[in-house]
């Protein structure tokens, strides 16, 4: 980073430098670092782009050796397998993924509607070791996951909870409730509590202060805050392969898994899948992101 | 330990805290003393020997397998056939990833409680679930209901009989807790178009074609086998070169490992192994397992490769093949025979058995003795071929229907008096992952093969050992 | 809803004299009853479905039960502890793991920091590029961890057949000791350098404008501003990040799982992995448990230094 800099201004700080050396200084550094923003970008596309382009791929071709990235045949077949069973029908992929909508969507939502008003009570109200019981909340995510099933699998099982869209909806809000406080919980101390205390004085109760001055306030946060909790719901798998086994109530990630069985791989169909798989998420990420960076800004800065 | 101490305070307001944490205890002491209650003896619960009067309501049979075609085939199969007795069950064959399929079938055995009927088991992962009491004991149910002489004695005991007999014997005394589902092992595949028709007969003669195929035809490598470390990829490798070359895995009486691993043989296998076959493997095939052995093939990159038989039938797709653009195109170029014998001729077994999950109701239960019962009839059982699987009744074995169902079944016909299997001891999982790591090190370079075989044997008869002992086990 | 009622300037002592203490006290109260009806679902919902397997974990942590074996969960004291401590396998874990998440985080962090940097001194199409570059992160661990095995394979992976046409050799990414572990990292670092990109970039953009214009004025150079003005306001909000980010890398199982499968031979186990065959493999639930108890005081102990660290340094 610093020699790139470097490289672009001349040593020293403050110098009297000649108008036309600046001005040559500060487009060569303009162009480096586009052309750097350039390649990084490509390094970090390239895998799913070689991921789309594997999934209009005959299979054929997603094993030549060497690689064939423009002369192949294209064709949409692995996306209709993602959709269409083998004999007709609904595949299973297709249940997996509407259960992975259920079950990611309810947990998001649970996780902001117990997440949100936690996160402000904590932050304008003085609770007993507020300090702590934050610590102790994001501790609850340092367990392995592996660790945590067996118990959360024996419990389910008393509950009847195994194999439900329930259990895994009760989990994933468990696990992403931490993360919504803690983020929260930034946003909120960004948001003045004189508004709410005006509005106070005005005769609201703090509970319509609440909903009507600041909640409206913390919307970018709450964006934020929702779409790394649907990330986490989303792609979640080591809960999702053991606390589900049907077809009926799998999530996405295991199915997917699943497709490297025990014969040949479809690599065009774990391709195509991967591709429908990612879509959501990347769409409402993009429908939120002025909220993402805007909101990670305050989330975080803040503790 | 000062901050767990602090951060288990407990929120405002203090009445309801010490409620919460009351109930909390109480709650942890009940189910710590509730998930120990254990009544099921060890050796599993008795099936009884008639099957039970079946109910006429609508009833699902499930079954567990991992993720491969087969198991599309048998649903497809059973709902065809089984509903014609039984119209008012439906089979459903739930799948999991085939890295998951010990754990998943074992987690829900852990809870005492499954979502299947029948668990279909790796032969050897009988011998856990039979001393954990997960699965019940039919040896009455078969006595009554099954045609025993319709079978190779081993197979019967290589899919249900626990404690294991020495290989190709059936020990009668012994109780069974399974029947044979689809018999498989390994096939040798070879290019006639590079090797020539017929195959090679012994070990020797066929590096020796596969190291000329290979300078011959630059850009195809001469052998492609499973050399991955998970699953039991490795550990079969080298079990069977093993097989071929004279060692045993174990002196099955005397449960003793070291030394009978790690003899003379066992060594000059593992020898082989590394200095021989693998250099003629593609580079980078030290992670390979049944996909990228089947895509090799596929692909025109392999001379000779050892693949599974149940797990071949997508080589003859030519979707997926470079070999032809039709089936008997391919098969013009590849060819299925049996393993090459050397100081023997024994070859892996695999294929799974069908067993009864201790937990299911009774009604499914009763359903599942009686799916067992019609699955193992004469005619039944060539159905079964017909369909695309591999029955284990010697007749059906020997039927046209099977034979000519596809070039492989000859194969495994061939192979039935040749088997031998892994040991199943409830240990199971634990020596094949010793086994498959060490065996995987060695291919690829990380360990020498005589260090890979001693410290196998080592830590394998460590844990034959150790089964009883108390505190950090597992480690 | 009432309408608010007016105040105005000069009778605002008025409106408040007008509501007796009565109010104010039961302001308080109600505000304690909201405090407490706002916190306690989310605790709630925490203490079932992660205080108690906490709980129960380390119950079981001082037990050599087993799940499958069942039977009475035998006390044993600190056996299980003791076992995991002075096992040879184990510290050759722990050093996996501390070599991967030392050299994941780090990379991640410089290629994230940078990407922040480069896009931040853009002025069009930032939200665009935040999108593109956070796609990555968005993708399921199981979908990179194949794709990646797929796109590493020494045989039929694009990268080696990249290598190829540059005429470099073919690398045996997953199968050889040295690069196995590297291939982790880079994965890893693949998917989780757009988080620290992210965090990154909230920072820089949160720097306020006008420290750069005066600097500016004063003729400050680049390297200048970016290390008294840049540098200083986004270190923290970067150590929070790296915070997480080897919090989830000391956790990371799905990756190593599908990626390498711990292999070749178990020279890329990680200590999750680790304990899934603990857990898994043998079926030593006290064991794992132990385990995963140990693993988790590793992470209270490391943070809570960390964070005053990090406070030590702000109060700077």
């Amino acid at each position: 980073m610093a020699v790139f800099v470097d490289e672009a201004v001349s040593t020293g700080p403050a110098q009297d430098h000649a108008p036309p050396t600046r001005r040559f200084g500060r487009r060569g550094r303009a162009v480096v670092e586009v052309v750097l923003l350039t390649v990084l970008a490509i390094v970090m596309l390239f895998p799913v782009l070689w991921m789309v382009e594997t999934s209009i791929k005959e299979n054929r071709d997603v094993y030549a050796i060497p690689a064939k990235f423009f002369a192949f045949d294209f064709t949409l077949d692995h996306f209709k397998d993602v959709f269409v069973a083998s004999g007709g029908g609904r595949s299973v992929l297709s249940i997996s993924f509407l259960n992975s909508v259920v079950v990611a969507g309810v947990s998001t939502v649970l996780a902001t509607v117990l997440g949100v008003p936690a996160a402000w009570a904590y932050s304008r109200f003085g609770v007993k070791a507020k300090k702590d019981q934050l610590f102790f909340i994001l501790s609850t995510r340092f367990m392995p996951p592996v660790v945590v099933v067996i118990p959360i699998f024996l419990m389910y099982r008393q509950l009847g909870l195994i194999d439900t869209q329930l259990g895994l909806i009760l989990i994933y809000t468990a696990f992403n409730v931490p993360f919504t406080i803690w983020m929260m919980k930034g946003f909120v101390d960004e948001v003045p509590s004189e508004y709410e205390d005006a509005a106070m004085l005005d005769g609201w109760t703090r509970l319509q202060a609440f909903r009507r001055i600041t909640l409206p306030l913390l919307v970018p946060g709450i964006a934020a805050t929702a779409v790394f909790a649907l990330i986490f719901s989303w792609n979640e798998f080591v809960f999702a392969i053991f606390l589900t086994s049907s077809d009926e109530v799998r999530t996405a990630p295991p199915a997917i898994a699943g497709l490297i069985g025990g014969t040949t791989v479809d690599w065009g169909l774990v391709a195509a899948s991967s591709v429908v798989f990612a879509l959501p998420v990347l769409i409402f990420a993009y429908l939120v992101r002025k909220h993402l960076v805007a909101g990670v800004t305050l989330g975080a800065v803040r503790r | 330990m000062r901050y767990p101490k602090r951060t288990r305070r407990r929120p405002v307001p203090n009445r309801t805290s010490r409620l919460a944490a009351a109930a909390l205890l109480v709650a942890t002491t009940v189910a710590a003393c509730g998930g120990d209650d254990d009544s099921a003896e060890a050796g599993g619960p008795k099936a009884p020997a008639t099957i039970p009067t079946l109910t006429n309501d609508p009833l699902t049979l499930s079954f567990i397998w991992f993720e491969w075609p087969p198991a599309q085939t048998l649903e497809d199969f059973a709902n065809a056939e089984y509903t014609k007795d039984r119209p008012n069950v439906t089979i459903k064959v739930n799948t999991v990833p085939n890295a998951n399929w010990h754990d998943a079938m074992f987690t829900q055995f852990a809870a005492r409680k499954t979502d299947f009927d029948i668990a279909i088991l790796d032969s050897q992962h009988i011998g856990e679930a039979v001393t954990n009491g997960n699965i019940l004991d039919i040896t009455d149910f078969v006595k009554e209901n099954i045609d025993v002489s319709a079978y190779n004695p081993y197979l019967l005991a290589a899919y249900g009989q626990f404690p294991q007999a020495e290989t190709g014997q059936r020990d009668e005394n012994a109780s069974l807790y399974g029947l044979p589902l689809l018999g498989d092992t390994w096939t040798m595949i070879y290019r006639k178009d590079l090797i020539g028709e017929q195959p090679p007969k012994t070990w020797d003669e066929m590096i020796a074609a596969a190291e000329k195929c290979q300078t011959e035809n630059p850009g195809v490598s001469g052998l492609a086998f499973h050399q991955a470390n998970g699953s039991d990829a490795a550990a079969v490798t080298y079990n069977t070169v093993n097989g071929v070359y004279g060692g045993n895995l174990w002196n099955a009486k005397d449960r003793k490992i070291e030394g009978v691993l790690n003899d003379q043989a066992g060594h000059e296998a593992m020898d082989i192994l590394v200095n021989k076959m693998k250099p003629l493997t593609a580079k980078g095939s030290g992670n390979w397992f049944i996909d990228e052995v089947n895509a090799a093939v596929a692909q025109g990159k392999a001379c000779i490769a050892f693949q599974w038989i149940a797990a071949s039938g997508g080589l003859l797709d030519p979707k997926q093949s470079t070999l032809g653009t039709t089936r008997d195109e391919i098969l013009q170029k590849l060819g299925f025979a049996t393993l090459p014998t050397q100081k023997t001729d024994l070859v892996p077994l695999g294929g799974m058995g069908m067993h009864i999950s201790a937990y299911a109701p009774e009604a499914q239960q009763a359903e599942a003795l009686n799916f067992m019962k019609w699955f193992e009839q004469a005619d039944v059982q060539k159905k079964w071929a017909a369909a695309g699987g591999v029955p284990a009744r010697t007749d059906a074995l020997q039927s046209p229907e099977f034979l000519n169902a596809s070039p492989f079944n000859k194969v495994y016909a061939d192979s039935v008096p040749r088997m031998r299997d892994m040991w199943n001891v409830p240990e199971y999982a634990r020596l094949v992952d010793i086994e498959n790591t060490n065996v995987n090190a060695a291919l690829n370079g990380a360990k020498s093969p005589r260090q890979a075989l001693d410290d196998i044997a080592r830590e394998q008869q460590k844990i034959l050992d150790s089964s009883g002992k108390k505190g950090g086990a597992g480690l | 809803m009432s309408a608010p009622a007016p105040v105005t300037t000069d009778e605002p002592g008025q409106v408040a004299s007008a509501t007796p203490p009565a109010r104010a006290r039961s302001r308080r109260l109600s505000d304690r009853w909201l405090a407490v009806v706002f916190i306690s679902p989310a605790l709630l919902l925490l203490l079932g479905m992660s205080v108690f397997p906490l709980l129960w974990a380390l119950y079981l942590s001082f037990t050599d039960y087993s799940a499958t074996r069942g039977g009475p969960a035998d006390f044993i004291g600190f056996g299980n502890y003791t076992a995991i401590l002075t096992s040879s396998q184990v510290h050759q874990r722990a050093l996996t793991t501390l070599i991967y998440v030392v050299g994941a985080v780090t990379l991640q962090t410089v290629l994230g920091f940078t990407i922040a940097y480069l896009i931040s001194r853009r002025t069009r199409g930032r939200g665009l590029l935040t999108t593109l570059f956070l796609v990555p992160m968005m993708l399921s661990p199981v979908v990179v961890g194949l794709f990646w095995r797929f796109m590493l394979d020494a045989q039929f992976g694009v990268v080696n057949s990249m290598l190829g046409s540059l005429g470099l050799g073919q690398v045996e990414w997953l199968t050889r000791q040295q690069t196995a572990l590297l291939s982790l990292i880079v994965v890893d670092t693949w998917q989780w350098t757009p988080f620290i990109m992210l965090i990154a970039l909230a920072g820089l953009t949160a720097v306020p404008k006008y420290l750069y214009e005066a600097a500016s004025i004063d003729r400050a150079s680049e390297w200048f501003k970016f290390r008294t003005i840049t540098l200083p306001l986004v270190w923290p909000l970067l150590l929070i990040a790296v915070l997480f980010r080897a919090i989830e890398a000391f956790r990371l199982f799905d990756l190593v799982y599908i990626l390498t499968s711990g292999g070749p031979g178990v020279s890329t186990e990680t200590l999750s992995f680790h304990v899934y065959k603990v857990a898994f493999l043998g079926f030593n639930t006290g064991t794992a448990s132990a385990y995963g108890i140990l693993m988790v005081l590793v992470v209270i102990i490391l943070t809570q230094l960390y964070l005053r660290y990090l406070n030590k340094l702000k109060e700077d």
